[in-house]
């Protein structure tokens, strides 16, 4: 395979195009995929910014009953996974989940530790730090959103339940949202990508494949049966519609060709007439 | 008078066949370090794997991203890694492509599994091994392939003009005009 001109020119350009398809695959598809999880997180935060803003007045009332409902509402919503508020001492408040209420929550668990790793506790987060990801008991991808909630002068002035101004951080709101929709969106472009990669790998690869048989194997094959034909019959024309080179070697083979067949038939002529 | 002639044809007739002896063995020597060195390619790919091996378990000898980013800083983004890796990935295979073509003997193999692993080490620190380790296997892949098939034809088509001098010299005592220097 390596001594013939197809196999040193195809090996080549398949390891260099295949390599660097897959390599600028595997790149476009992690960018794809940061930009795909960065704008469900964004969505997500917005999400949790609409819950907060919805609890607002009826935490300001301390109206347990309408917060509640609230919750449960939105938990409702297809791709919510869980709705949950907890109090400043970890305590959940309001859950999706009725059980889960008045239970307390490990600050060392995940979704909490990124705070409370060290005594004082961290109060504000980027977007990106606010998320965590994990899988529910379904098996199922799950991206949560741990987002304080924070005190206001109308919290601390309240009448009904104050808070003291000092306290920054109230509790914190964990909503999450089921991936599936965003797995899905990814599995569709990773397979898009994965088709337009090999059209592109065999479209590359035939073309070469075309272009080296049109303009270097088959005029080859020509030169090289016309040496061997010649052999036998030394009156054979050169082949023509040869490319530049290959028609320079063919006449410069035609020319040595027809000087020793003179000289063969010299020699045979001065024999006869010797003898 | 004419032992002394007689010595002097035996003279010189031992020192052509010493000259000779010697170019035979330059030729078989030149053959053998060239039947090593084409096997360089391999090697370098060996001991990619190997670094790669390590970077799919998450380089278990080394300390934590963390510790390491406390003690030198941040690393450049995923994103930044990422493009500077297409670049080296595309001069790279262009530089081969050139060698290949103009016929350079260049041993490059070894150096490019050091700039693949300070690929690996930057993903490690940047926390985005996970995500683009097989864009760093294959570009590995494809470099060290391409250079192992370099190195090999290189190789290979020397090889076999050495043995066409050999023979050449076995014939006339002397090397082909053209070839009795090295050319690589």
């Amino acid at each position: 395979m390596f001594d013939r001109i197809a196999g040193r020119a195809l090996v080549p350009v398949g390891i260099v195009v295949t390599g660097f398809l897959i390599v600028c695959f595997v790149l476009l598809y992690s960018a794809i995929k940061t930009v795909v999880i960065k704008d469900s997180v964004g969505h997500a935060n917005n999400l949790a910014g609409i819950i907060l803003k919805s609890t607002r007045y009826a935490m300001l009332k301390s109206d347990r009953e309408l917060n509640s409902a609230i919750v449960q509402n939105i938990s409702q919503q297809k791709g919510v996974e869980h709705v949950r508020i907890f109090s400043k001492t970890g305590v959940v408040a309001f859950s999706s989940d009725a059980g889960e209420i008045n239970r307390q929550v490990d600050k060392k668990a995940e979704g909490c530790i990124l705070c409370h790793a060290k005594n004082q506790p961290i109060t504000t987060l980027g977007n990106m730090e606010k998320a965590r990801s994990f899988k529910n008991s379904l098996g199922e991808d799950v991206l949560a959103i741990t987002t304080p909630i924070y005190n206001e002068p109308e919290c601390s002035d309240a009448a009904c339940h104050v808070h003291p101004a000092s306290q920054k951080v109230l509790g914190t709101l964990d909503i999450g949202l089921s991936q599936e929709a965003t797995i899905s969106s990814l599995s569709s472009i990773r397979g898009e990508m994965v088709l337009f990669s090999l059209l592109t790998l065999i479209l590359t690869t035939a073309g070469v494949i075309a272009l080296l048989k049109m303009i270097v194997l088959q005029p080859m094959r020509k030169l090289q049966e016309y040496t061997e034909r010649s052999e036998s019959d030394s009156n054979l024309e050169h082949p023509h519609n040869l490319p530049y080179e290959l028609d320079k070697i063919a006449r410069s083979y035609y020319f040595i060709r027809n000087k020793l067949a003179e000289a063969e038939h010299q020699s045979v002529k001065t024999g006869t007439n010797l003898q | 008078m004419e032992q002394a002639e007689n010595n002097r044809t035996v003279t010189a007739s031992d020192t052509a066949s010493d000259t000779r002896a010697s170019l035979r063995q330059g030729i078989l020597d030149e053959i053998r370090g060239l039947k090593r060195f084409s096997n360089r390619g391999l090697f370098a790919l060996s001991l990619f794997l190997f670094v790669s091996t390590l970077a799919s378990r998450n380089f278990p000898l080394l300390p934590r991203p963390d510790k390491i980013v406390a003690s030198l800083g941040p690393p450049p983004t995923a994103q930044i890694i990422s493009l500077v890796l297409i670049l080296y990935t595309f001069s790279a295979i262009i530089l081969s492509l050139c060698r290949m073509m103009a016929g350079m003997r260049h041993k490059s193999s070894f150096c490019h599994v050091g700039y693949l692993s300070v690929f690996y080490f930057f993903y490690y620190l940047a926390d985005g091994l996970g995500d683009n380790y097989w864009a760093v296997f294959g570009a590995g892949f494809t470099i060290l392939l391409m250079e192992s098939y370099r190195i090999w034809t290189f190789c290979n088509d020397t090889i076999n003009k050495k043995n066409e001098q050999l023979a050449y010299l076995e014939r006339t005592g002397r090397l082909p005009a053209e070839d009795s220097t090295s050319e690589y």
